[in-house]
């Protein structure tokens, strides 16, 4: 970003600051948008048009505009917050493979991993503060009484350092800064693996919720995690090869593929953990437990659990990874969408399950199991924060260079030449734009070891 | 078959030919260059590097996809770019170690002793040492009249909504087939309704029913105060938990740790404990009364003795003899939080 007298350079385009000038700049801009652009962009913005009034009325201390209750402390912000910061880590930890481990069928994800899990985790701060009744406390509390016996305390110290590692990540990321872009991306993967084990802890050591209780909630937290970023993954590069995006014959012939091998994994890992933690809470002996799992699968919770999260989440997209003849981009787009959308569905009914035998009958007369509606507020603010994420996305789609970033586009070439590695490991790297242009054809350098070894040779 | 001038592989993707001793040898920050000048033409000054990994296929006529080999052909400017393990585990350890250091400065030098220790008593001339609460509640006893309810909502400004109280009292109604309906409207503030109320109780013929007051159990050890992300919710040396109003942030993680459901978040309503909406609140057991000398609200008003309260570390009060005598027992010992609400009746049979 460089500021220029009346006008801002923000990635290579200028941009008026008068704000009539602005104003004539976006008009225009928004005239050059193909008509279907336009109306997305006018529902996400409608989206969030609705959610900044509920937000207001959510920050105030008590006022309860909220559905929840003294025995339902926790609701759908609470999902929501779960859902974002899971998913981001689940975004890290797919991409990881391509970014820490130098994977090259998941290079594709690098870029828009990190543009999706800081969009996220922004999300996931934001719907927290807007469930919390003192956001601000809360960040000079946290860091001037710490309390390290609190699970929520380290989960905010992990996923506030998360936010800047993310932050400086994406900001290498854009400003060719490889090697701080490496270790970051060896940060976040670390922390990706952290940070939602923490907060499966948080659920995890509350032993008055028999339900959240036990090791197991961390472990399914990290798969949950798993599966929704890969799931986000896989609808944003389905979108990438149907829209004919930045990037879109790798995003088909690499991302896709790889997509769907961790999105197989995920789902049969999840699908595990939801099974052991139905057949635990069935034979288990503790009440809450027992009533909590039967609340699931045969109560008022079991329309959400059978038809969302087994038949719609699991089986529906294991389904169409599995059969041949939907292991197709689209294949993969809906079972990634699906998938998505059965990790939302289990964050809702783990957090509504967890809650539902109540600990007091105090003004609850809904016994045996409490209840909790969302209320109009909570979903507004949720639709809102989807809206956001998609919103930030397409943007970022529009706006920023979302192709592969040039050392990984470089690497395809058959053998560089010196004055490449050096433009490489320069920190601006400018002759490498021209080789990313146009990536010569891959040769089979390793099948010709004479070639390949002959000293300084550019095959090309 | 490893031939001078061929690339080493990066670490991350080899297959797994070298020994492993070889393999650490390779992530030397010295093969990196020695590789770069390899490549660009200077076999004979340079020797081969220790290890290489034989990049050949092992069927050379098959064509191998190229996504998947030419990445070596950049293994040295890739080396440059990533990151080593030794630095990466050298970073890790620095993190590890300043946090640890940070924790034993922070015992050895109390920086944050002004904010994070309790803060003094209420009343300054009560002296909380060696003092032994004890809450005794004869649910045998309780007529269910909830003014006990009542004077807990007066005493401490909580609001009159039946959702929210510090205290309140639920009505067990044993079915024959031993089912149990618990209901409380409104917390049981103004008494109840001559059945229960409780979904299902209709019509259900009942043998039994009794009333169960409930409060903070101020347990030895309290799920509130471990989950605390702020430490606003804090243990007196007397033993009552109490929550820090100004500290607190309403994130709810001690109401939803609570195995006894005795936390609930203030709503902003007329009247607030401590005027603060949208923190955590809870039964004090009155500490601002018994700090003073006084019984807690609720015990006063109890018309029937259902209530009791006294020290015990004192052996001649009557609080102390009811324990020796009644041995009265906590609810749900199964949560592990060691209650100091002790019940006698009916209370302990359920539970």
């Amino acid at each position: 970003m460089i500021l220029t007298g009346r006008t801002v350079i923000l990635a290579g385009r200028p941009i008026p600051l008068a704000p009539r000038e602005a104003a004539d700049a976006l008009t225009r801009e928004v005239a050059s948008m193909p008509r279907g652009l336009r109306i997305w962009f006018a529902v996400l913005l409608a989206m969030i048009a609705v959610a900044v009034p509920a937000a207001l009325l959510a920050l105030p201390p008590g006022w309860e505009v909220l559905g929840t209750s003294p025995t339902f402390e926790w609701g759908l912000l609470i999902v929501g917050y779960v859902f974002f910061a899971i998913t981001t880590s689940g975004l890290c930890l797919a991409s990881s493979l391509g970014t820490v481990f130098g994977i090259e069928r998941f290079r594709p994800l690098e870029k828009r991993h990190a543009v999706l899990a800081l969009l996220c985790l922004t999300t996931a701060f934001g719907i927290i503060a807007l469930d919390l009744h003192y956001p601000i406390r809360m960040v000079f509390g946290a860091m001037l009484v710490p309390s390290p016996s609190s699970p929520m305390w380290w989960m905010g110290v992990f996923y506030g350092i998360y936010l800047c590692v993310l932050v400086v990540e994406v900001w290498s990321m854009f400003t060719n800064h490889p090697r701080i872009h490496q270790v970051t991306c060896t940060m976040a993967a670390c922390t990706a693996i952290v940070a939602p084990a923490t907060l499966g802890a948080v659920f995890g050591v509350l032993v008055a919720r028999p339900f959240w209780h036990g090791p197991f909630t961390a472990i399914l937290m990290v798969a949950s995690a798993f599966l929704s970023g890969t799931a986000l993954l896989g609808v944003v590069f389905y979108a990438v090869h149907r829209l004919g995006l930045a990037g879109a014959e790798r995003a088909a012939s690499l991302a896709l593929p790889a997509i769907r091998s961790l999105l197989a994994i995920g789902l049969v890992v999840v699908a595990l953990l939801v099974a052991r933690q139905v057949i635990a809470g069935l034979t288990s002996g503790q009440p809450a437990f027992f009533e909590a799992t039967t609340a699931l699968v045969a109560g008022p919770l079991a329309w959400q659990f059978w038809g969302l999260r087994v038949a719609f989440g699991l089986a529906a997209p294991i389904l169409l990874l599995a059969m041949p003849a939907t292991r197709t981009p689209i294949g993969t787009g809906v079972a990634s969408l699906l998938a998505i959308g059965g990790v939302f569905v289990d964050r809702m009914t783990f957090v509504t399950a967890g809650q539902i035998a109540p600990t007091s009958a105090a003004g609850n007369v809904a016994a045996p199991f409490a209840t909790y509606s969302p209320s109009l507020v909570e979903i507004a603010i949720i639709l809102g924060a989807l809206a956001f994420v998609a919103l930030g996305y397409t943007l970022a789609e529009r706006y920023l260079d979302l192709a592969e970033s040039d050392a990984h586009a470089a690497v395809t070439l058959p053998v560089p030449s010196l004055d490449r590695i050096k433009a490489l490991l320069s920190p601006r790297r400018p002759a490498v734009a021209e080789a990313t242009g146009t990536p010569a054809p891959a040769t089979l350098v390793a099948a010709q070891p004479t070639a390949a070894t002959a000293p300084g040779t550019d095959v090309r | 078959m490893s031939a001078p001038g061929e690339l080493p592989m990066m670490p991350s993707e080899g297959e797994p030919i070298a020994p492993r001793r070889r393999r650490r040898r390779r992530l030397a920050p010295v093969t990196a260059p020695a590789a770069t000048r390899a490549l660009v033409g200077a076999p004979a000054l340079v020797p081969a590097p220790a290890a290489v990994i034989d990049m050949a296929p092992r069927t050379p006529d098959l064509p191998v996809p190229a996504e998947l080999v030419p990445l070596t052909d950049l293994a040295p400017a890739i080396a440059e770019i990533s990151v080593s393990r030794r630095r990466f585990l050298g970073f890790g350890l620095a993190i590890v170690g300043g946090l640890t250091g940070a924790t034993a400065l922070s015992r050895l030098f109390p920086v944050f002793e002004e904010t994070s220790s309790a803060p003094p008593p209420i009343v300054p001339a009560y002296d909380p040492v060696g003092k032994a609460w004890t809450f005794v509640v004869d649910s045998a006893s309780c007529i269910g009249c909830g003014l006990c309810v009542v004077a807990c909502k007066e005493e401490n400004a909580v609001t009159e909504d039946g959702r929210f109280a510090r205290t309140w009292v639920e009505r067990h109604a044993v079915a024959a087939d031993g089912t149990v309906y618990v209901d409380s409207p409104d917390g049981g503030m103004a008494g109840f309704p001559p059945t229960s109320t409780a979904p299902g109780a209709e019509g259900v013929a009942i043998d039994a029913a009794f009333f169960e007051p409930r409060l903070c159990m101020q347990c030895e050890n309290p799920p509130c105060i471990s989950v605390c992300p702020v430490s606003a919710t804090y243990l007196t040396e007397d033993g009552i938990i109490l929550v820090d109003p100004r500290r607190c942030i309403g994130c709810g993680y001690c109401v939803v740790a609570c195995p006894y459901g005795a936390r609930y978040i203030t709503p902003a309503a007329d009247r607030a404990p401590n005027d603060a909406p949208g923190v955590a609140d809870k039964c004090t057991w009155c500490y601002h009364r018994i700090s003073r000398g006084s019984l807690p609200a609720c015990v006063e008003v109890c018309p029937v003795g259902a209530r009791r309260f006294g020290d015990a570390a004192d052996p001649d009060s009557e609080i102390a003899q009811l324990v020796r005598e009644r041995s009265p027992k906590p609810l749900h010992p199964e949560f592990g939080t060691r209650p100091r609400v002790l019940y006698l009746g009916p209370s302990i049979e359920e539970a």
